[in-house]
């Protein structure tokens, strides 16, 4: 009797020891979503799936040992998919989009990958959480030169066609020099950033948002700041841009319209029903958002909802579009992968379970 | 957000980063010192299962208690009556040593928890650990935590490279010093800490020699796949284990000895 209630006592400490311990250590996140003309790329756990948008179906899976896939692939202007993993593997793969054959994959990295590269034509710009950039040949994975910066790099590159514009969560947001590998420029944002700074069609500003609470527009050419507005809580997600407003969501709940001349708040107390971390998506509507409460949300130029839809699970992950069609990727619900109409959040009837 | 987070896990992290904002943002000596601070706040009860074990060891080699074992090896009911008389007539509380167990049981199980939430390493463990900092303790400023410490990343498993780029499919983060040294000062601090026992046909003692050889190997296991802050609290909590024993005269370095395992003199009186 004794025995088995040391046992049971063991057991029941290694029961709650593993179930804790393995989100920090294994790599559980959400899910990462892209999309092609054909496909939708899903990075969950320890697959990257390739869904035919068409009907849902499964056209691939790919796996490799001690692999964990949750960064957004990256489907480069060559025809590549790229995506990284946080696994033990610490490999950046290239597969064939077409039949998630790899083509080529990089291991140099010290640390794992959460965010998603940035493709130019010849070169992939690819941030790890050892707190280095990588600069890799993008038709063969081959490093080209490496920039330590420091601590995790979480977000994903941007670019005007000169610069390299990355956030760390060592509060700053960084201008790099890809001829001279160099930082040109470096801006505190007041806390983390996890996201990525959205870049003006102008190429003038960037608006990005940090855990201090604050979304920040500074100039691309010098770091400085043009403006700064107040949020309620950490803005996790990668700002959305048009051409007057900057749309972006805190941990809260709470969406925002921001003027992008001077950051002035034209929605007040817009707040749906849970925690948003992905960015709003923009639609000619007004925006989608998605909530960790596992609702989505189609909000109107003004705000005002015009339809919600219940997914279920937990939604950490930005809605994509796909010609009309709104994907969805949550965490913890019946299915990996929901699409959504666009116009009026009606489901369609396929739903894709990762078989 | 559950009770458990609410009553132990949440003051757990905030006070773990709070020495860590303290300290000057080492995590690994935040480990340490958080480590030390529980223990000397569950000293009372680690000394209160300490004698209540001790007394019940005593009780086993009893010539009384022997005797009865004997008599009634058969009639497992008036054993179990015999036994009760003694315990009465002795004042002794059988669950004296399990109560003070279960009431640390939480308070481990917390601080380890603690301990692996704080060292959030992928964007959702950041959103858990967003949500369980108060609002007072300045989460921005926080956040990121400086997880290296010596030659470790507190975040993930340890291990030193192993000569010339050698890779072992079982050790994938390389040698695992950690691991070796966790299992050895638990082991350490089993041995040193067991009660000895003379009586053959102690279960008791035969639990604890079980638990020498299993413990080492599931903490060392432990260590070897997750975080390696973890390991941090576990040698501390070794070593501050050894410690208290020592302090409170109960370490028996004989058992440390090949065939070692003489009685250690014990000042604690049946009550």
């Amino acid at each position: 009797m004794k025995r088995l209630t040391l046992i049971s006592f063991v057991l029941l400490g290694a029961l709650f020891m593993s179930a804790c311990s393995s989100a920090a250590t294994r790599g559980t996140s959400w899910p990462g979503l892209a999309v092609d003309a054909n496909n939708a790329y899903l990075a969950n756990g320890q697959y990257v799936y390739a869904v035919r948008l068409s009907d849902g179906t499964k056209a691939w899976q790919y796996s490799v040992s001690n692999g964990a896939f949750y960064s957004s692939p990256l489907v480069t202007p060559d025809g590549q998919l790229i995506v990284g993993s946080i696994g033990t593997d610490q490999g950046l793969y290239s597969l064939i989009p077409a039949t998630g054959q790899q083509k080529w994959v990089f291991s140099g990295a010290k640390d794992r990958w959460i965010a998603t590269p940035l493709a130019t034509n010849d070169t992939l710009f690819a941030p790890n959480n050892d707190g280095s950039l990588y600069a890799l040949k993008i038709a063969t994975g081959q490093l080209l030169w490496t920039l330590s910066i420091g601590q995790p790099l979480w977000g994903a590159p941007v670019t005007d066609g000169k610069l390299i514009f990355l956030t760390s969560l060592d509060h700053f947001l960084y201008a790099i020099d890809p001829q001279s590998q160099k930082i040109v420029w470096k801006t505190d944002l007041g806390g983390s950033a996890a996201g990525s700074p959205a870049l003006s069609a102008d190429g003038t500003t960037l608006y990005v948002g940090s855990f201090g609470s604050k979304v920040f527009a500074i100039n691309a050419a010098n770091g400085a700041i043009r403006w700064t507005a107040n949020t309620n809580a950490w803005v996790w997600s990668d700002p959305s841009i048009n051409a007057s407003n900057v749309f972006v969501a805190d941990i809260n709940g709470q969406v925002y319209s921001l003027d992008a001349s001077n950051g002035q708040n034209s929605w007040s107390n817009i707040a749906p029903d849970g925690p948003i971390t992905g960015s709003p998506l923009l639609t000619t509507d007004g925006a989608v958002v998605a909530t960790e409460s596992g609702s989505v949300y189609s909000l109107d130029h003004n705000g005002k909802m015009i339809w919600t839809t219940a997914i279920g699970g937990k939604i950490y992950t930005a809605p994509v579009a796909s010609g009309n069609l709104v994907l969805i990727a949550p965490l913890g619900a019946q299915y990996l992968l929901y699409a959504v109409n666009e116009k009026d959040g009606s489901m369609l009837p396929w739903h894709f379970d990762g078989k | 957000m559950n009770w458990w987070d609410y009553i132990i896990l949440n003051p757990f992290t905030n006070v773990l980063l709070w020495i860590y904002n303290l300290i000057g943002h080492n995590f690994g000596l935040a480990v340490i010192l958080f480590t030390i601070l529980i223990r000397a706040i569950t000293w009372p009860l680690n000394a209160q299962q300490l004698k209540g074990a001790r007394v019940m060891q005593d009780l086993q080699n009893d010539k009384e208690w022997l005797d009865i074992q004997k008599k009634y090896a058969k009639d497992r009911e008036k054993l179990a009556q015999e036994q009760m008389r003694v315990y009465q007539e002795r004042g002794i509380n059988p669950f004296a040593s399990c109560l003070p167990t279960l009431i640390q049981f939480p308070i481990i199980i917390g601080l380890y928890q603690s301990v692996t939430r704080a060292l959030a390493a992928t964007p959702l463990t950041l959103l858990q650990l967003a949500r369980s900092i108060y609002p007072f303790m300045n989460a921005a400023g926080i956040i990121p935590l400086n997880s290296h410490f010596l030659w470790m990343d507190l975040g993930r498993p340890e291990g030193l490279p192993f000569p010339g780029g050698l890779t072992i499919p079982f050790l994938p983060y390389g040698f695992p010093t950690l691991a070796i040294i966790v299992a050895l000062t638990t082991y350490l601090q089993t041995k040193l800490t067991l009660p000895p026992s003379t009586n053959p046909n102690d279960q008791a003692a035969a639990m604890n020699s079980m638990m020498s050889i299993y413990m080492p190997l599931f903490l060392g296991w432990l260590v070897l796949n997750y975080a390696s802050g973890l390991a941090v609290y576990f040698v501390t909590s070794n070593v501050l284990g050894i410690f208290q024993y020592a302090m409170m005269g109960r370490v028996n370095w004989r058992n440390l000895l090949p065939g070692g395992g003489k009685p250690a003199p014990s000042n604690v009186k049946n009550r």
